[in-house]
């Protein structure tokens, strides 16, 4: 058993490992050229440089901590203000008829269209930058959001809702004692997919058109033909999405809301 | 005389079956009574609509006719002072024991400090003391029926509902929390009432025995069960047990 865990792990390592090889081998013997594909070692020089000033490689030199901050502030407010409405809604839909019967046949019209499908209306709305960047992260990241905790607070088993009754709880006491905790392992799946989907249409918005930002380092590095820039700046969304999504799980983790505990 | 703690008079019930315009009669006029410090249970076949009882009792459901009346007032839906014991545990898998244990002081405004002294102590009763911090997903199934019995003990309720508590344990944990809650029902005679379909159990714990019928449901037969107390499991050994047996189940069989 403990054996066949390391083995996995094991495996787990082959494919990156060749594909880290064949990418190393390509860029070193000048197969694929170095303005389509860097090496690895430039790479990280230009990542350790974009990061903390050491060679000054690229006009982004050090620049790092600013495009990160304007990125993460605007994740964190357009995924904050996803949830502030979307969570509310979410459990009033899955647990009053009336709410589900007003609220889920639009939502699921407007969720018909993609959220790329919203920029051209948003830059004629909000122009482009800041605004639409928010609004199309918030909107992109709604959805899950409502559906999952929808979706939590209307299975949650009724037995459970008795048992709160019969100890005393109220209808309010209910809702945010019985319902919301019961609910929440389906609602932080939806949270989390929603964060995902904000750091997405992050880099969307930020193509569009902002001063600072990991999306705008991509496509400003594009027009400079620097490709180093534009995989660095992935790299470093990937690592703050991930980050991000950890974070999340455990702050959940810690409030101990994950539970399942036995079978109904 | 004594007054009634939960009396029900002649209450019926009947469900829809979805999509059809049939009614499926479950309760036929009950008439029902527990007095205080009473140990009363309901023995029926199963389907003959004695947890449905129970359910009307703790204001889970409504009656379609008929009365039903705590302490003088007429039940309107669930309250702590019916507190119930559900055939599976049921409790808050996101909280640990003692906090199952104090939720419901919480909702009816107890003091934190002396929340946490009284179920300490319970936990204490039932022997769970040292199990305090754990979630209900790391106990097994008796040590989880235990906390949820616990949970509405602690409230003090005017009647105890107990629904099959012990029918999904296996016969070791059903004999052992059948000798506890024997034990603490002589430490505070709480009025209790037991849905049970196994009929030594009845016997065993109650001062008397409501026998249903099959569906529609209704009172057939009551029988008072003479046993000195305090009683233990090796009752069910007696030579007056086993006939006292005999005779409820030809009557639960006819």
């Amino acid at each position: 058993m403990y054996k066949n865990i390391e083995k996995l792990e094991v495996a787990g390592f082959i494919f990156p490992l060749t594909l880290f090889t064949v990418w190393y081998v390509a860029t070193m013997e000048g197969v694929v050229p170095a303005y389509l594909l860097p090496s690895p070692w430039d790479l990280v020089r230009t990542a350790i440089d974009f990061a903390i000033v050491s060679e000054d490689l690229t006009p982004y030199s050090g620049t790092l901590f600013v495009h990160s901050i304007a990125s993460v502030g605007r994740v964190v407010t357009g995924f904050g203000l996803a949830a502030a409405i979307g969570l509310p809604l979410g459990f009033l839909s899955g647990r009053i008829a009336l709410a589900k019967s007003s609220l889920d046949p639009t939502v699921h019209l407007i969720r018909i269209v993609p959220g790329i499908g919203w920029l051209p209306l948003a830059m004629v709305w909000f122009g482009v930058g800041e605004s639409t960047t928010l609004f199309l992260i918030s909107l992109a990241a709604f959805f899950p959001i409502y559906v999952n905790a929808a979706q939590g607070a209307s299975s949650v088993s009724p037995m459970l809702v008795r048992a709160g009754r019969m100890l005393g709880a109220n209808e309010l006491r209910i809702f945010t004692t019985v319902i919301i905790p019961a609910a929440m392992p389906s609602t932080v799946a939806g949270l989390r997919l929603g964060l995902g989907l904000s750091w997405a249409y992050l880099v969307l918005g930020e193509l569009t058109g902002v001063t600072h930002g990991l999306g705008a380092v991509m496509m400003d590095a594009r027009m400079l033909g620097n490709v180093e820039m534009i995989l660095v700046s992935m790299i470093f969304i990937g690592l703050f999405g991930r980050i991000s999504d950890l974070l999340l799980l455990g702050s959940f983790r810690r409030l101990n809301l994950l539970k399942r505990g036995y079978e109904e | 005389m004594r007054r009634a703690k939960l009396s029900a008079s002649d209450i019926s019930k009947s469900f829809s079956m979805p999509g059809e315009d049939i009614f499926l009669q479950a309760l036929e006029k009950i008439d029902f009574e527990i007095q205080e410090g009473e140990f009363v249970s309901i023995l029926g076949p199963s389907g003959c609509g004695k947890s449905t009882f129970l359910n009307i009792l703790a204001g889970f459901e409504d009656v379609d006719c008929g009365n039903v009346v705590c302490c003088g007032e007429s039940i309107k839906g669930p309250s702590p002072e019916r507190a119930v014991v559900f055939q599976s545990p049921v409790l808050f898998p996101w909280l640990d024991v003692k906090e199952n244990i104090m939720y419901g002081l919480k909702q009816v405004g107890k003091r934190k400090a002396d929340a946490e002294q009284l179920a300490s102590e319970y936990l204490k009763a039932v022997g769970l003391e040292d199990f305090g911090n754990y979630y209900p997903s790391q106990l097994s199934g008796g040590m989880q029926q235990r906390v949820s019995l616990v949970r509405s003990l602690i409230l003090d309720p005017k009647v105890l509902l107990m629904d099959e508590p012990f029918a999904a344990l296996d016969a070791q944990t059903r004999y052992s929390m059948q000798q506890l809650l024997l034990q603490l029902w002589e430490s505070n005679r709480q009025t209790i009432l037991f849905i049970t379909h196994d009929v030594e159990e009845a016997l065993l714990l109650s001062d008397r025995i409501c026998i249903m019928s099959r569906r529609p449901g209704s009172i057939i037969e009551e029988i008072s069960v003479p046993f000195e107390r305090p009683r233990t499991i090796t009752l069910a050994g007696s030579e007056d047990f086993s006939i006292l047996k005999s005779r409820i189940l030809s009557k639960l069989l006819t």
